[in-house]
């Protein structure tokens, strides 16, 4: 071997294909107002209900009830589902990694009080906190995010938690402290590389939940404003008009089911390419 | 009448890209009631053996040549189903690992019915006939084991168990994997006492497969010694270690540490066996690369059989001058003069629970002890003996809850920044599992430059002492960029060792750090031990479980026991006129010594 380099796996086909349909969805998120074919909430009142590419109309994928662009709404709505995706995963990950941590590498009485605060916290039923804490704190896409950190935090603290207290067993660690390492230095030059590769995993897991608790939330309208599109809201408004004309409905779901498949199997393609029983074969 | 029988088996496994030979050419003769030894280090293909019999071959691995015969059957051409009905039944197995071959959620009772059902005994019998054989293992309350579950027999215990499982079909074969290698020392010597008690009760004959020569040669009637997927040499054991032939027969013997007589400095052979993609590049003598004695010749042209006794066969080139390399070495030097301890222990102890009505258990009794400058002292004792224990007082990864330490004559028992910074200037530790002592994610020249990393000096200078602490390990210090999973097992230890001697400690605490290596990189490492002794003059203490390296290595020697020290006397004494009854019990469980030949001893 000439050239060591940090032992990786490669990646494998389903994590290129979850890549694949994330970074799709970055760049339409980010190109919407270039990519959108017209603004998402003008209503052409003459073609409602317009079926998808109903004889070079200009409606792709048809219009809903008040004869607004399908494709356009789905294309804003992904600005929505990237916010959220990213906001709430940063802000999960951030805070529990922080208490993962600290309950893994110190242990003691810092690792009961976290650890009892994240079964108090898991014992409620995830849906009704997030309905309770945007109610609590108004609808917006800002409570949105802050609702689901406060909801899914406990995950990743959880994970990080374990992780630590099985890499704090490791030799190394002992190692590192009887070599002269400070309590912190040994968290941040020890435990912290240890945890990273599940938390890269994790992220991308939390991301794709975060999309899905945003549809729900504006499902039943406690998201953003109504002139926001957003896919959950399509769901709401293409209720009445499902059966009549079913692509006002089956194209947010199709994207809501697909990009969060898209984050799950990057996170899948991730946990393999950084288990550590893969690594260490040549 | 021949069980087993080998003729030139090659068993090839496709790895990047190419096909490569993990066996070359194996034929052996296993006849009834006979024991066969196959005897090597780790990757010799050992164990490929036993997988090849039992039909375990790992994907991708196929024979390529030669046949298989099992009384007369072919084993490589016969069906699935007619083979599964052999394995267990004619042909048994004993495992390496005992507790974790029981299934772990179900009795010892549930197990033997299902075997005994398989055997076809009927349901009523079975009770009587699972005891009966419990007996004969010398388990003395065979009802109470067969209630119990795995886990709550010892090691030992298991083992019995299954051993008289794997003779309660009455087997024409049993192959033995590493029976006794898990087991403590005092245990393993009755196992393999009982192992060939059975063997003789039922006419078997046992394919016994092993790394450790001294009990190839108490337990077994033949030998073969495997180098790298080669056979080497052949032949009735008695013969084949008294008088190895083949270079790496002889440099085997020569890496263990003797029990017994003068103590002769070890001659390690150089490097490691080389890993299975350099087989393809060899297509002679795989030893070639290492052996003393090979001409350019070797390792082009395989070496053919030849017969140099009754049975006794090697397979080296005709041309060696087999016997230049003599069996004889150096003695080894003295003790150096010592001067006032640098550490001194007064009735440290150490217990565990206690408070809340719950149970006290006494890891370590107190005890004493001193280890002056360019010491090695030694502590022996089997699992559980407070040995590990008495490591992590010293170190400070523990408190004791009795006694004190000293530094120099300065007490250091308080925990306090101040005595944590002495301490780790004084005395620094290598881990037993090098594996898990290295972080995976660093480089080596990270790892052994750990303690400039905390006193927060600068890479240059990092760098430059990762070269200096390579280099008197032993090492090449291009190895510095590498990460530990890119290294082999004596290397690892070897950075190990590195990282601790870095900040220039006057004690090392060794801990365990040869016992998962094999016999000829443990040679090395002692022989490393021993040089940076006296170089440095840094004083060892050595935890081990294995009398012949702390013979091989320590000036004094604590023989611990269950948390209690049963002796402590100058090496010298304990191993000639032991004065506890546990260390003449614990030297007894050794096999002795092979015999070495008039010329080996003078020089």
């Amino acid at each position: 071997m000439s050239a060591p380099k940090r032992p990786r796996a490669p990646m494998p086909l389903q994590g290129l294909l979850g890549m694949v349909l994330v970074v799709a969805l970055v760049i339409v998120a980010l190109a919407a107002p270039w990519i959108a074919p017209m603004p998402p909430n003008e209503m052409d009142l003459l073609s409602v209900l317009a079926p998808p590419d109903g004889y070079g109309s200009p409606h792709w994928l048809g219009t809903d009830a008040l004869g607004r662009d399908v494709l356009s709404r789905l294309v804003w709505g992904a600005r929505i589902a990237l916010a959220v995706a990213v906001g709430g995963a940063v802000g999960a990950a951030v805070v529990g990694t922080i208490l993962g941590l600290a309950a893994g590498a110190l242990g003691g009485p810092v690792d009961w009080a976290i650890s009892r605060l994240v079964d108090l916290w898991m014992s409620f039923p995830p849906v009704v906190l997030s309905l309770l804490l945007v109610v609590a704190l108004g609808a917006g896409l800002g409570n949105v995010i802050f609702a689901i950190i406060l909801v899914d935090w406990t995950r990743f603290c959880r994970v990080i938690r374990a992780e630590a207290l099985v890499i704090r067993q490791q030799d190394y660690v002992s190692a590192a402290r009887l070599i002269g390492f400070g309590r912190m230095r040994v968290i941040l030059r020890e435990i912290v590389p240890g945890v990273i590769p599940t938390l890269v995993t994790l992220f991308a897991l939390e991301m794709g939940i975060a999309v899905r608790v945003e549809a729900v939330l504006s499902f039943v309208g406690m998201s953003v404003p109504a002139d926001v599109p957003a896919w959950g809201q399509m769901i709401a408004d293409a209720r009445s008009s499902m059966t009549s004309a079913p692509w006002t409905i089956l194209a947010p779901i199709g994207a809501i089911v697909a990009v969060v498949i898209g984050f799950n199997l990057l996170g899948d393609g991730l946990r393999l390419r950084f288990d550590p029983r893969l690594q260490g074969r040549s | 009448m021949t069980v087993l029988a080998l003729r030139d088996v090659t068993v090839t496994a496709r790895i990047a890209g190419q096909d490569i030979a993990l066996l070359r050419r194996v034929s052996l003769d296993l006849k009834a009631g006979r024991v066969l030894a196959v005897v090597g280090e780790s990757g010799a293909g050992k164990s490929m053996l036993g997988r090849l019999i039992s039909r375990l071959l790992p994907d991708g691995f196929r024979v390529s040549a030669g046949s298989m015969t099992f009384e007369g059957t072919d084993l490589l051409a016969l069906p699935a189903d007619q083979a599964r009905d052999l394995l267990g039944r004619r042909i048994a197995f004993i495992p390496q690992e005992p507790s974790a071959a029981l299934d772990p959620v179900r009795s010892i009772g549930w197990q033997w019915d299902q075997h005994l059902a398989r055997l076809r005994v009927p349901r009523g019998g079975r009770q009587a006939r699972a005891a009966a054989a419990l007996t004969e293992v010398g388990l003395r309350d065979p009802a109470g084991v067969l209630r119990r579950y795995p886990h709550q027999l010892s090691g030992g215990e298991c083992q019995r168990v299954l051993i008289a499982l794997a003779f309660s079909s009455n087997p024409s074969l049993v192959v033995a994997d590493e029976p006794t290698t898990a087991l403590d020392v005092t245990t393993q010597a009755t196992i393999a006492a009982l192992l060939r008690r059975m063997q003789e009760a039922h006419g078997t004959a046992v394919l016994f497969i092993t790394h450790d020569l001294r009990l190839a040669r108490e337990v077994c009637d033949d030998a073969i010694v495997m180098y790298a997927g080669d056979p080497v040499e052949r032949g009735p054991a008695p013969a084949l270690f008294a008088k190895p032939a083949h270079p790496y027969a002889r440099a085997l013997l020569l890496a263990n540490p003797r029990l017994t007589g003068p103590r002769l400095a070890l001659r390690p052979l150089p490097d490691t066996m080389a890993g299975p993609l350099s087989f393809a590049k060899t297509p002679g003598c795989r030893f070639a690369g290492r052996c003393p004695v090979a001409d350019p010749a070797c390792a082009s042209a395989a070496p053919s059989w030849r017969s140099i006794g009754e049975g006794h066969d090697v397979a080296c080139s005709p041309a060696c001058s087999l016997g230049a390399t003599s069996l004889a070495a150096p003695l080894l030097a003295g003790p150096p003069a010592r001067g006032a301890p640098i550490l001194t222990v007064r009735g440290l102890g150490k217990s565990y629970g206690g408070g809340w009505g719950r149970k006290l258990f006494t890891a370590l009794e107190p005890l004493d002890l001193e280890i002056a400058p360019g010491e090695i002292v030694g502590v022996v004792g089997e699992s559980g003996s407070g040995k590990s224990t008495l490591a992590r007082l010293l170190v400070g990864l523990e408190r004791p809850t009795v006694g004190s330490m000293a530094l120099d004559g300065v007490d250091m028992t308080q925990a306090t920044a101040a005595n944590d910074a002495r301490r780790r200037a004084a005395l620094q530790m290598v881990f037993q599992n090098p594996q898990s002592a290295l972080n995976p994610r660093r480089t080596v020249m990270e790892l052994v430059t750990q303690s400039m990393e905390a006193a927060g000096a600068c890479m240059a200078a990092r760098k430059a002492r990762a070269g200096e602490l390579l280099r008197a390990t032993g090492l090449s210090p291009e190895l510095g960029d590498r990460f530990p999973f890119q290294l082999s097992g004596g290397q690892r230890q070897r950075v190990n060792i590195a990282r601790a001697l870095c900040a220039v400690p006057r004690i090392l605490l060794a801990d365990e750090i040869v016992s998962g290596l094999d016999v000829s990189v443990q040679a090395q490492l002692l022989n490393l031990l021993l040089q940076l002794r006296d170089q440095t003059g840094v004083a060892i203490l050595l935890i081990s479980h294995d009398l012949s390296v702390v013979r091989y290595l320590c000036d004094r020697v604590l023989v611990l026991h269950r948390g209690r020290l049963m002796e402590s006397a100058s090496a010298v004494d304990l191993f000639a006129k032991p004065s506890s009854d546990y260390t003449r019990a614990l030297l007894d469980a050794c096999p002795p010594d092979p015999p070495l030949s008039a010329e080996g001893v003078t020089a």
